[in-house]
């Protein structure tokens, strides 16, 4: 056998795993966005996925961006933007728990800054998360607190408080629609926020357990 | 300058013919041919010490590590099995095993598929005067504005429609008139990094973690 063809052999069988990584993003990209996006996205593709970054909040924010007719120096700014949360998501957490975090909670994370959290923030929440319940769920509850309107503070104090409490998941899960309940009835979203972590903080009968609402939150 | 033998002379020289059975004419030439062969001289020719150096040689390429791989590559290799016919039953009843175990770990597409992301209908309502057209689009419909269309309700402006989204949460809008991205007046809200704001969506399985 000559030494030609191993070596055509050899690029042949290896040349696929080179190209896993990037070959899916076209894919799920064509007929979404134009050439040049499809290539700038795949590149941070490439780089999320090198750092253990999740891949797919980049693509779903290019394929909104075709489905918005943003224009493409538009569509690749929102998934650098996008990029560069997960990212400092992704610092945050390592901070928090001195741990790996998987790509589910690093996705949350990006969620929460994207709402109008801060790091320390994703820091804080993460670490009051604990072992007790999901990372993930707790950082999805403190974003929808904050695009609610909630304030930072007392989205943290919120959940915080919560878990402190001996709260668990699904009580956690609970709290947006809480507030909206208590928004409902007159207060701003930070007085609402701030009533129920007081009362969680102070063991007041009937928390963190959340009233019954049923299983599928209905919106609007 | 060469002369060719006559066939039957060849077949004498060979021993297959007796000198008596050629004929007369050709007697002289097998004569000739026969002193001719018994001048060559047939001792075995030696070359003093070729054995030795090509022995040398072989011991040599066979020391250079790179060499003694490449060469196997590219050498055929002898595989001999010798299998026992009773040690096939068990053999073959463990790749069965291992079948039936892959084929039930991995759920495929079929009543086993219940990894599948589990859906829950969730009811879009907007508020759209005067609008012709109304859809709902986020990332449970990659963002198709043609799958998820709103139908007039009952009540003047109003348009609804019933989705299933997957469990999970979702971003979305409305798209007006096929033109006008609109965001859901009753649901959070985030920048999409287009300008403008997508609501918000948290869907739930019972029993299962919700966002």
């Amino acid at each position: 056998m000559s030494g030609a063809l191993v070596f055509a052999t050899l690029g042949v069988l290896l040349a696929p795993l080179g190209v896993t990584a990037q070959q899916p993003v076209a894919g799920r990209l064509s007929g979404h966005v134009d050439a040049s996006v499809i290539a700038a996205v795949s590149a941070l593709a490439d780089s999320a996925a090198a750092r253990g970054l999740p891949i797919d909040p980049l693509v779903e924010k290019a394929i909104e961006g075709g489905a918005k007719a943003a224009p493409s120096e538009r569509i690749v700014a929102a998934v650098q933007a996008v990029f560069a949360r997960l990212g400092r998501a992704q610092q945050a957490l390592q901070a928090a728990t001195n741990q790996p975090t998987t790509p589910d909670v690093i996705a949350a994370g990006a969620f929460a800054l994207s709402a109008g959290l801060q790091d320390s923030d994703v820091r804080n929440v993460a670490r009051a998360c604990g072992a007790h319940c999901s990372p993930a769920a707790a950082l999805r509850v403190a974003g929808t607190l904050a695009a609610l309107g909630v304030p930072p503070a007392e989205t943290v104090e919120l959940v915080r408080e919560t878990l402190r409490a001996g709260g668990h998941d699904r009580d956690v899960v609970a709290l947006p629609v809480r507030v909206e309940a208590q928004v409902a009835r007159g207060a701003t979203p930070a007085q609402a926020a701030a009533g129920l972590a007081r009362a969680a903080a102070a063991g007041a009968p009937g928390h963190p357990k959340s009233p019954d609402q049923g299983p599928n939150p209905i919106k609007p | 300058m060469t002369t060719a033998l006559h066939p039957l002379v060849k077949r004498f020289l060979d021993g297959e013919l007796r000198l008596a059975a050629l004929p007369t004419e050709l007697h002289a030439e097998a004569r000739l041919a026969e002193r001719l062969l018994g001048a060559v001289d047939r001792a075995p020719v030696t070359l003093p010490g070729l054995e030795s150096r090509v022995m040398a040689e072989v011991r040599r390429r066979a020391r250079v590590p790179a060499r003694r791989w490449w060469q196997r590559l590219g050498d055929p290799w002898e595989i001999r099995v010798r299998l026992r016919p009773w040690i096939l039953a068990p053999a073959l009843a463990a790749a069965a095993a291992l079948v039936l175990f892959l084929t039930r770990s991995q759920p495929t597409a079929g009543p086993v598929a219940v990894a599948a992301p589990e859906s829950v209908f969730v009811r879009f309502v907007l508020y759209a005067p005067g609008a012709h057209r109304v859809s709902v689009a986020g990332s449970f419909n990659q963002w198709d504005a043609t799958a998820a269309p709103l139908a007039p309700s009952g009540a003047a402006g109003v348009w609804t429609a019933t989705v299933a989204v997957p469990v999970g949460q979702h971003q979305y809008a409305f798209l007006v008139d096929g033109r006008r991205w609109v965001s859901d007046p009753g649901a959070p809200t985030v920048d999409d990094g287009f300008g403008r704001r997508n609501s918000v969506v948290s869907v739930a399985a019972a029993g299962a973690r919700a966002l």
